[in-house]
């Protein structure tokens, strides 16, 4: 702090008395505590320039300063509490207002609420309440929880899980809401949702179709030709399925409600695509019988 | 307080006061017929001297950063209040 009153002012010596209310007034501007809310300081900086500019601004006094017959700590200002310190503080007097923001929309009801409540004395008040924004996420999941339903966890960027039914028939790009798992709310306002966007991953058996799964099924030459029973995988395990005699490559079978669940409890179906297939070794006997076999050399296709 | 201790306290003049009254710049309390005032009104009268002698506005503009100022610290309540309220619910 200086204790020199011209350089408080930013004055040199020489400074006429017009130099120095001129400096004066750029100065109180710029430090008068309430036009300067944000100014931590500004009540000791406008303390110290006014206290300089009572000195120098006074011929007389500034005289006896320039002979050394007084000091600058003479007559310091004599304040009272700074008026911003009433009108920031809580509770509110005949000057609060919001005519600064009243035509604030809808904003302008949870500002008026906040502001009210400031207004009735208690400083703690806040009404504020806002609902919470929904968070989105994307979660990859297996094609048979999809189709069946299953319970799983996703770990959050936070490092929280939050638990997720799939419900069954689920299908690719779906969106689940859980509600409440969003964004937590401002006061006592809602919480929002967590919107999770579900990716089915592919199955390298099944294929969905609609309601409907697709699968192709290789079949030995012996139940191709003859018929027979053959295992069939489906969504929900294994069934017996007949195959009739001379089924050939590309038959397409039919296992009702062995599909994917819909939300009215039904389901659809399971097509089933044969594909004949020769033993996987070489058999002796077959290759025997084929190269004696009496056929037409051109088979119809 | 009541407008005599007012006075006295605030350095002030009846005259002034009660030109300060009608031009708005100070609001009393009303009890039936009497003013009363209160502390904030003695720093408001601080700072409309200030603003007179010190940095040297004419009436008009007097009026006119009073209002703005009112509109200031009425903006910074509900800010900060706003913040709280924020920070609450964190």
């Amino acid at each position: 702090m200086s204790t020199d009153p011209y350089e408080t002012l930013g004055l040199t010596k020489n400074a006429s008395q017009d130099d120095i209310q001129k400096a004066y007034r750029r100065l109180a501007k710029k430090l008068h505590p309430d036009l300067n809310p944000s100014n931590k300081r500004a009540e000791e900086q406008f303390k110290e320039v006014s206290t300089a500019y009572d000195l120098l601004s006074d011929p007389d006094k500034r005289a006896r300063f320039d002979r050394g017959e007084i000091d600058a700590s003479g007559s310091e200002r004599q304040r009272y509490r700074s008026y911003r310190d009433f009108a920031d503080g809580a509770g509110a007097s005949a000057y609060t207002t919001d005519a600064g923001f009243s035509d604030f929309g809808d904003l302008g009801d949870i500002l008026g609420e906040m502001f009210r409540g400031r207004g009735r004395g208690g400083a703690g008040g806040a009404t504020l309440r806002m609902p919470g924004e929904d968070v989105h996420y994307r979660m990859e999941v297996d094609f048979l929880d999809a189709v069946n339903g299953a319970k799983r966890q996703i770990t959050l960027p936070d490092g929280s899980t939050l638990d997720v039914t799939i419900p069954s028939g689920t299908s690719d790009g779906q969106m689940l809401r859980l509600r409440g798992k969003g964004q937590s709310g401002i006061g006592d306002g809602p919480a929002g949702d967590a919107l999770i966007e579900i990716e089915v991953r592919q199955h390298p058996l099944f294929r969905r179709s609609g309601d409907d799964i697709h699968v192709e099924l290789p079949i030995p030459l012996k139940q191709a030709v003859l018929g027979g029973k053959i295992e069939v995988p489906t969504p929900t395990g294994n069934v017996a399925m007949s195959v009739p005699k001379w089924s050939n490559t590309g038959t397409v079978l039919r296992l009702k409600q062995k599909g994917v669940p819909r939300s009215n409890g039904t389901r659809g179906d399971q097509y089933v695509t044969l594909k004949v297939v020769l033993p996987e070794k070489p058999d002796p006997e077959l290759e025997q019988f084929v190269s004696r076999w009496r056929s037409s050399t051109s088979h119809a296709a | 307080m009541e407008i005599h201790e007012f006075l006295l306290s605030a350095r002030l003049d009846r005259e002034n006061l009660e030109a300060w009254i009608d031009a708005g710049w100070l609001i009393p309390d009303n009890e039936g017929s009497a003013w009363l005032f209160s502390e904030i009104d003695l720093a408001r009268v601080q700072l409309i001297r200030d603003l007179k002698a010190d940095i040297g506005v004419n009436d008009e503009g007097i009026g006119i950063i009073l209002d703005l100022v009112d509109q200031l610290y009425g903006l910074r309540g509900t800010l900060n209040g706003i913040a709280s309220a924020i920070r609450r619910s964190r």
